[in-house]
């Protein structure tokens, strides 16, 4: 369905001078520099597959939606969406995908919602059995029936985005690209949100690739994620993958009757958090060391209670990017040694 | 069947008017405001005498009738690509299966069918009742002022499309769309008809397109030229149009080589 082979985008990005002498510069010459925000990546997404793409800020994760969908055009390398290249069949492929993009609206802002669902049917030439069909199962599933006759202005967030991935799957495009859609929702607007998806990929096998920040959205609707960071494709695999290679490790929360000191005499653990008698340890090996590690604080020092609980995917991701960041930092000192001597 | 589509897209347009409704009260004020000014420095100048063979009467029907093509006139559709250039929104447009530059021609002919029956009809029916106003005679000259209208639409919308590509480059367009009102205001006759122009002026007005959006119309609808001026006038602006369209065609396709859309 979708195939990315060594994929770059570059952006010149010009470097102003600042001030009054610098802005005159600019009006004579430009210097500029290479931004490298997509860096050889490849993949592939099967029909009805639901992937996660996932990334810090300016990774280049819109970058990658705005080249799978023919608006941007890449450096090099070579990307096919159904076959056909996004740039040069922009329309075609158009026809074939469904967009959400969370901070921008495809809705017409001063007409009521209904209205850009009857425009949306004529452009994309939906017949009317399938417009009349959908349009059934997305008043009901996204509760579109409350707000379908309020001008778009008028509408809540959580209200907008419903109405938003309703018009995306609209036209029953075989890929949906989903940018950030539950950024700003609520707990209850973020949860319709995520089973709509889940149920439109797993009845209508749509294929989904998702980006996002809130990594609840990807762990409960992809099984698969993509991790990129500074241009670059760092993890391709599954949700558990990830937090099987990563970590096996368990977070203790313990609760002291009173606070041992900031030193706590423990082998196998380390401190992550402290809080005077409430100290947060973070241990590698499985559940049995993790009792075996209470009972040895216990003997100790009196403790009034504990917490244990998983590292959760944030805590992975975070600690991932972290120990990336290590290796970057590893790198430069090397190479400053280098350059020394 | 795709012609489905723009219609509709019209039809949206025309209703995302409506919620503005208040605008028209103004707008119908101000171009009878326009109209008044005019007619009053002309009566001042012309008298009851003629000029080139033009009287206050035919003056009166030149300015309603330039001032009511201004009106329709789509240039302004520079604001409308600048706007979604800044914000990046220009994206939800290019991720339809339809081309920009017809989606956005048939977005602006939402806005031109609703000004034409809300703004420009009640002013000139006014106007007509305040200061009179003549009618063509001639079906072939009712005929040739409608195609005049089309091509008055269709440069203006190449023009300010051409000019928003342009701002591909500059980022700014409030530069670019100073400089072609001016030359709008100047060349289309609408401060001065271009029959009182000096030889000089007046070739290089025939040289630029801009007489299309305004004079003309009004020198057809005025009986001002006769048949095979206004064949050679109609095949003029058709090749405006052509030369127009290849040179946004061109610029279109050299901009999204180089698109950097804004944000996310």
């Amino acid at each position: 369905m979708i195939q990315v082979e060594g994929i770059s985008k570059e952006y010149k990005q010009f470097t102003r001078s600042p001030g009054i002498i610098g802005s005159m510069k600019n009006l004579l010459s430009r210097e500029h520099t290479l931004l490298k925000a997509v860096n050889e990546i490849s993949f592939s997404i099967e029909k009805g597959e639901a992937v996660g793409y996932l990334g810090p800020n300016g990774a280049g994760k819109s970058t990658m939606i705005k080249m799978l969908t023919g608006i941007l055009v890449p450096t090099s390398g070579t990307i096919t969406v159904n076959n056909l290249v996004p740039h040069k069949h922009r329309k075609e492929i158009a026809k074939k995908v469904g967009i959400v993009f969370g901070q921008r609206s495809q809705l017409w802002w001063d007409l009521p919602v209904e209205d850009s669902f009857e425009l949306h049917r004529r452009i994309y030439n939906i017949q009317d059995i399938d417009y009349r069909k959908n349009m059934n199962i997305f008043l009901e599933l996204l509760n579109l029936k409350e707000f379908i006759t309020q001008p778009v202005r008028q509408l809540s967030l959580g209200q907008r985005m419903r109405a938003e991935i309703g018009l995306a799957l609209l036209h029953n495009p075989d890929i949906v690209f989903l940018d950030e859609p539950t950024i700003g929702l609520d707990v209850i607007a973020k949860d319709n949100i995520r089973s709509f998806i889940k149920q439109m990929n797993r009845e209508r096998k749509v294929s989904i690739l998702l980006t996002s920040h809130d990594l609840k959205d990807i762990e409960e609707i992809c099984p698969r994620m993509l991790i990129v960071n500074k241009g670059e494709l760092i993890f391709d695999g599954t949700v558990d993958h990830l937090k099987s290679s990563l970590s096996s490790g368990k977070i203790i929360t313990i609760e002291f009757a009173s606070n041992p000191g900031e030193y706590v005499a423990l082998e196998n653990a380390e401190l992550i958090a402290d809080q005077g008698i409430r100290k947060t340890f973070k241990i590698d090996k499985g559940l049995d060391s993790a009792i075996d590690f209470v009972q040895s604080v216990s003997k100790r020092y009196p403790i009034k209670d504990f917490i244990l609980q998983d590292s959760d995917i944030e805590d992975i991701i975070r600690r991932y990017y972290r120990s990336l960041e290590d290796d970057n930092n590893n790198e430069l000192t090397k190479q400053e040694r280098l350059s020394v001597i | 069947m795709m012609m489905r589509a723009h219609y509709a897209i019209m039809c949206k347009a025309f209703s995302r008017n409506t919620a503005y409704r208040s605008e028209v009260w103004l707008r119908i004020f101000g171009n009878i405001s326009i109209v008044f000014i005019q007619i009053s420095i002309w009566k001042a100048l012309l008298g009851t005498g003629t000029l080139k063979g033009i009287d206050i009467g035919a003056m009166i029907t030149y300015s309603l009738i330039n001032m009511s093509v201004s009106m329709i006139l789509m240039s302004k559709v520079i604001y409308v690509v600048d706007d979604k250039l800044k914000t990046g929104n220009i994206t939800s447009d290019l991720l339809k299966p339809i081309s920009y530059p017809l989606l956005l021609f048939f977005d602006q002919l939402g806005n031109v069918v609703f000004q034409i029956i809300f703004t420009v009809v009640p002013t000139i029916i006014i106007s007509w009742l305040l200061f009179g106003l003549s009618f063509p005679r001639e079906p072939y000259a009712i005929a040739a002022f409608v195609a005049s209208l089309l091509l008055a639409l269709l440069i203006s919308f190449f023009l300010g499309y051409l000019i928003a590509l342009v701002s591909f480059w500059f980022l700014t367009t409030f530069a670019l769309d100073w400089m072609i009102t001016a030359l709008i205001t100047v060349f289309s006759g609408s401060f001065l008809p271009l029959w009182f122009f000096s030889a000089e002026w007046k070739f290089i007005a025939d040289m630029l397109p801009f007489q299309f959006l305004g004079f003309v119309p009004a020198a057809i609808y005025m009986e001002k030229m006769d048949g095979s001026e206004i064949i050679w006038m109609m095949g003029k602006g058709s090749m405006w149009v052509l030369l127009l369209w290849c040179a946004t065609k061109l610029l279109w396709w050299r901009a999204i080589k180089r698109l950097e859309i804004q944000g996310g």
